[in-house]
């Protein structure tokens, strides 16, 4: 039994001209220029996702993630073909959006409740539920305006939580709030999954998708690219992001006189990296112009975006002669966890730009040695039995005794 | 438990569909009923008159008219004095007049809801409608406290002015759904609407009475359906009179079909609101 299922669905936006068109455009102008854009967000997309199943959708930005979810959602109409929902759909997105600043938290659970779908009877049932989960106390006859922005966010979540549909949508969710109130999300959607709901996540988190999800769809422009396994398919998501490059505000004025043409990477042998083995990375480019002091590097960033490292051919630079090549940075040691990092390359003369492909890759540590936390530390160990606890190694600092 | 089964196609124009859509909005009278309370409730939040302002508005708007037209002016009003006349016709009026400036805003207002979350879109222009109603029901009594102070006694005929209101709610329902569809795309609407608003209530025979319009004219002045429902109104109230059947027969077609076919194209221009708000 299928819970959603998408008969060849297609979704067209329309920009209409007379929108850009700028006021100072004579009236007649504005009315009748009647030229528009097309814009195809979705083009014959079918698939199906059975009852009790998690899948996941990957893609680009504009790939048409959102679209999907929206059209799930009602938000907007397909243009053409036939989605069918069985089931109560809700999406895990923030219910306080809904919020009236006026209102008090009560008035405002019944308000957001109505609005996502509840009847008042059933918001007073739960109304206890809510109003224990969210932690609110006696704020909850408070104005929500008067409310710190982490209440807020906890009380549309405690909205949310107890909507309890057959099918949820996942946009993203994990990606808002403090520590605690991520957990908090986790655990009800692990807890919806074990409960066997039907889920649909999309994500550019491919590590949070394969934990979570047992089947996986790639997107690219609108269409379908690739449906399996969610390893499979973060692996196809990988490699093509290496055709696709956006760039960030400082790369734009990059003169591309030297050009990344492609990054790739692998252990000594050619195979997957893994922590405590080899990795080499390789960056292709093409010189229109010979160029002294050219500087390659290549940024790794955690999926939170955060600058994790970075591997550089150093301040000085190198003399590069027209024409291709690559530069190949080896790592003997890899001492970073699993999981995926985006990569940025860069040519720099500095302070100048010459290229900047911003996240335009993303690099996967396979699963090695096991690793907790954020590195991998090569170490050994011996174990000596019988020696005084007080004895610390010579010339070491004392950290703590442990009782 | 039984799962609701949703189909979704693209959007058409359909009045068949129509039974559906009403009964999806049936399903979603809950909200309807705590968008409707919300609009009351949050109108007058922080203001110190609080739900005093509902009876207060209509009060000050009385004693503005009555004074412009009863000594300024000399009205014909058939030996009714001029504040009930006027107040009358303005209670209906006040009605037509915030539901639709409320309603022609109220999609827009909400865009933020509207991009997140599904529920039939025409609860947010109803719900604007419907608190007018309740406004209405509130400046009512004053109405009844009025006539009584001037010696007018209610008659069975004053029934009348039920149906009226009926039909003021279907007709304003109609004009409601197209001008928050149209507002959506061209907020010139929202812009035009108090103007609109002031011309409409001067061809409407509120401040005056239809008598005072020559002859040769009602033709064009009747097309309005607020001239008969007005009427009606005040005649029922006043003089505990039937209405004019055909004229009423007639208002009764053109509010029908205004309200039917404009709820069919908001339902189909609904669907892909979210998309050119």
């Amino acid at each position: 039994m299928f819970d959603i299922e998408f008969n060849k669905v297609s979704k067209r936006y329309v920009r209409r001209k007379a929108e850009v068109a700028p006021a100072r455009a004579p009236l007649w102008e504005r009315l009748l220029r009647t030229r528009q854009d097309e814009f195809w967000a979705l083009r014959e997309v079918g698939f199906q996702v059975e009852r009790g199943e998690a899948l996941g959708i990957v893609g680009h930005n504009g790939a048409g993630k959102s679209t999907i979810l929206k059209l799930l959602s009602r938000i907007t109409a397909p243009t053409e073909g036939e989605i069918v929902i069985r089931g109560r759909l809700s999406s895990l997105i923030e219910v306080s959006s809904g919020f009236h600043a006026e209102l008090t938290g009560r008035e405002n659970v019944y308000l957001s409740g109505v609005i996502f779908g509840m009847s008042r009877r059933e918001v007073a049932a739960k109304l206890p539920d809510i109003l224990n989960f969210s932690g609110i106390g006696d704020f909850i006859d408070v104005p929500v305006k008067r409310y710190s922005s982490g209440m807020y966010l906890r009380l549309g979540f405690s909205i949310a939580a107890h909507l309890n549909p057959d099918i949820l949508l996942l946009d993203e969710v994990l990606a808002v709030g403090d520590v605690p109130f991520q957990w908090k999300c986790l655990e009800y959607i692990q807890q919806m999954k074990k409960e066997g709901r039907t889920i649909l996540f999309v994500s550019h988190d491919l590590a949070a998708i394969e934990r979570l999800c047992d089947r996986a769809l790639l997107l690219s422009g609108g269409r379908i690219v690739c449906e399996g396994k969610p390893n499979k398919v973060t692996l196809e998501y990988q490699q093509s992001a290496l055709s696709v490059s956006q760039l960030p505000e400082h790369a734009r004025t990059a003169s591309r006189q030297i050009e990344c043409t492609r990054f790739s990477y692998s252990n000594a042998n050619g195979g997957a990296v893994r922590p405590g083995g080899s990795m080499s990375v390789r960056v292709d480019y093409a010189a229109h112009k010979p160029m002294q002091h050219a500087v390659f590097n290549v940024y790794l960033y955690w999926p939170s975006g955060y600058l994790c490292t970075q591997l550089t051919t150093g301040e000085k630079g190198a003399d590069i002669a027209t024409g291709s090549g690559y530069v190949e940075f080896f790592c003997p040691i890899v001492n970073l966890r699993p999981g995926l990092f985006l990569v940025d390359v860069a040519i720099e003369r500095y302070p100048e730009v010459i290229d900047w492909r911003h996240r335009c890759a993303t690099l996967r540590i396979d699963e090695g040695p096991v690793v907790s936390g954020d590195l991998h530390m090569p170490h050994e160990h011996s174990i000596v039995a019988g020696a005084p606890s007080s004895g610390a190694l010579d010339g070491s600092q004392v950290g703590a005794d442990i009782r | 438990m039984t799962r609701p089964v949703q189909v979704i196609r693209p959007p058409s124009f359909s009045l068949r569909g129509i039974g559906q859509q009403v009964a999806m909005l049936v399903r979603h009278r809950d909200l309807l009923y705590t968008l409707t309370m919300h609009r009351i409730r949050v109108r007058y939040k922080q203001s110190v008159l609080g739900y005093f302002w509902a009876v207060l508005n209509p009060v000050l708007l009385l004693l503005i008219y009555a004074a412009i037209f009863s000594r300024l002016a000399k009205v014909p009003t058939n030996g009714v004095p001029y504040a009930v006349f006027a107040f009358s016709a303005l209670l209906p009026w006040t009605f037509f007049s915030t539901g639709l400036s409320g309603a022609t805003i109220g999609l827009p207002a909400h865009s933020n809801l509207l991009s997140r979350v599904y529920f039939p879109r025409e609860i947010l222009p109803l719900s604007y409608v419907f608190a007018a109603l309740l406004d209405f029901a509130i400046a009512f009594v004053l109405l009844l406290a009025l006539m009584f102070y001037y010696g007018f006694r209610l008659t069975p005929g004053a029934l009348w002015a039920i149906p009226a209101m009926a039909l003021l709610t279907v007709f304003l329902i109609g004009v409601a759904l197209f001008a928050s569809a149209l507002q959506t795309r061209f907020r010139d609407v929202g812009v035009a609407m108090p103007l609109l608003l002031q011309l409409w209530m001067f061809a409407t025979p509120i401040v005056y009475s239809r008598a005072s319009i020559p002859e040769s004219l009602r033709r064009w002045y009747d097309l309005n359906p607020l001239v008969a429902i007005t009427e009606t109104f005040r005649g029922a109230l006043l003089h505990g009179a039937f209405p004019d059947w055909a004229r009423i027969a007639e208002c009764v077609g053109v509010c029908s079909l205004v309200s039917l076919v404009s709820y069919g194209w908001f339902k189909w221009v609904e669907a892909t609101l979210v998309d050119v708000i």
